[in-house]
């Protein structure tokens, strides 16, 4: 049976064992997927270096006296 | 670990996916560029008494509700100035100062990464050092790459639970400990900071806990730093950290095993020097982040002839 036909005989059937089977299927799918995405994120993990843009987005000021203590923590 | 989508930007707001390509968009456009002391990182067992000139972009890769510097961490570049100084700029400024070192601050270097390790790398070859001061919070390749042109780090310890890093920080414990061990490891200075919130993690068994990590993990003569917290950015309604807390958060690490611990933020006699760990005498008397007396002889207590841990010249 394709999974079409599944789907279509559980909606016009309305049957408990079928819904009991389409929500099995519905995890086991859902699993199946969450654990491609971790897979996946684990299997791409590695280190890229990132280009500059030339430009800044913001606004740019001129240099001020930098021997006036910061007033950053750090 | 962000998964950045194109068009859009990551936690930190600072890397950006154009069309499949990761992009930084600060690099070289630092928003704040000044001289410090090297006590106000803080860093006190690294040159102490000299200025360290001191950089930071916009934007973080955490997003702590308590963060003390959160117009400038969690600011969207768009909305912000910032300076024009590339890497060689930066460098020859800190030659022009007579700084003998430079900082990567105030934000946190992770997230201008690139920014920070081209400019350490000229900085290196100019005899100038590098510090970081930084929450830690970076994958191993990346970290190991950097840690080979810094010469010191601060790294903060914020709690020691998983919950108070997801609750508070948006991040976990584990990385930043694993950051912990692998700088220790590869030989530069570290000094760890703890910030004590009221309510959070001020409680005694919470300190005890921590100052055990440190101890069993980075080693007794690791610096360890408890700041007062000042109410901030989404902690407005907490009140600032008692003397008495810190005092006796310092009197917990020590009686833990560990050799330097220092208060931060709020004036403490005893909390601001360095003392011998086996002698007890005087070494280094501050007030703030000035050194009024230092006598150390060659990195060693001139009393008992204790070697103390530090990178003094």
């Amino acid at each position: 049976m394709t999974r079409r036909k599944f789907i279509h005989k559980l909606i016009k059937a309305g049957s408990h064992s079928y819904c009991v089977l389409g929500i099995a299927y519905c995890v086991y799918g859902i699993a199946s997927l969450f654990s491609r995405n971790t897979h996946h994120a684990r299997r791409t993990t590695k280190f890229v270096r990132a280009l500059r843009l030339k430009k800044y987005p913001g606004s740019l000021r001129p240099l001020r006296d930098i021997h006036k203590q910061s007033k950053w923590s750090g | 670990m962000c998964l950045i989508e194109p068009g859009q930007s990551g936690e930190c707001r600072v890397r950006i996916n154009i069309d499949g390509v990761l992009r930084t968009v600060v690099y070289g456009f630092p928003c704040s560029l000044n001289i410090d002391p090297i006590e106000k990182k803080p860093l006190f067992h690294f040159l102490p008494g000299t200025g360290v000139l001191s950089i930071a972009t916009v934007g973080c890769n955490l997003h702590c509700l308590n963060c003390q510097n959160w117009e400038i961490s969690q600011a969207n570049p768009e909305d912000s100035q910032a300076v024009f100084c590339p890497p060689e700029r930066l460098v020859s400024l800190c030659r022009e100062s007579r700084c003998l070192s430079l900082a990567y601050t105030y934000t946190d270097p992770i997230i201008y990464y690139e920014y920070t390790y081209d400019t350490a790398k000229l900085a290196r070859q100019a005899n100038i050092r590098n510090v970081l001061v930084t929450a830690g919070y970076i994958n191993k390749e990346p970290w190991e790459k950097l840690l080979k042109y810094v010469d010191a780090a601060n790294i903060d310890l914020k709690g020691i639970t998983d919950d108070f890093y997801v609750r508070i920080c948006s991040a976990t414990l584990k990385p930043v400990q694993d950051a912990l061990l692998v700088a220790k490891a590869s030989g530069i200075l570290v000094e760890v900071t703890n910030l004590i919130i009221p309510t959070l993690n001020d409680k005694p068994e919470q300190i005890r806990e921590l100052s055990r990590w440190v101890k069993a993990n980075l080693g007794g003569e690791t610096p360890l730093h408890f700041s007062g917290f000042t109410p901030k950015y989404k902690m407005q309604h907490l009140p600032p950290t008692p003397l008495k807390t810190l005092e006796i958060a310092r009197e917990i690490a020590i009686s833990e095993g560990l050799d330097y611990v220092y208060i931060g933020n709020v004036r403490s006699k005893e909390g601001e020097n360095t003392y011998c760990p086996g002698c007890k005498s005087l070494l280094i008397e501050r007030k703030g982040y000035f050194i009024l007396q230092n006598r150390l002889k060659d990195g060693h207590c001139p009393d008992c002839g204790r070697e103390i841990y530090g990178v003094w010249k």
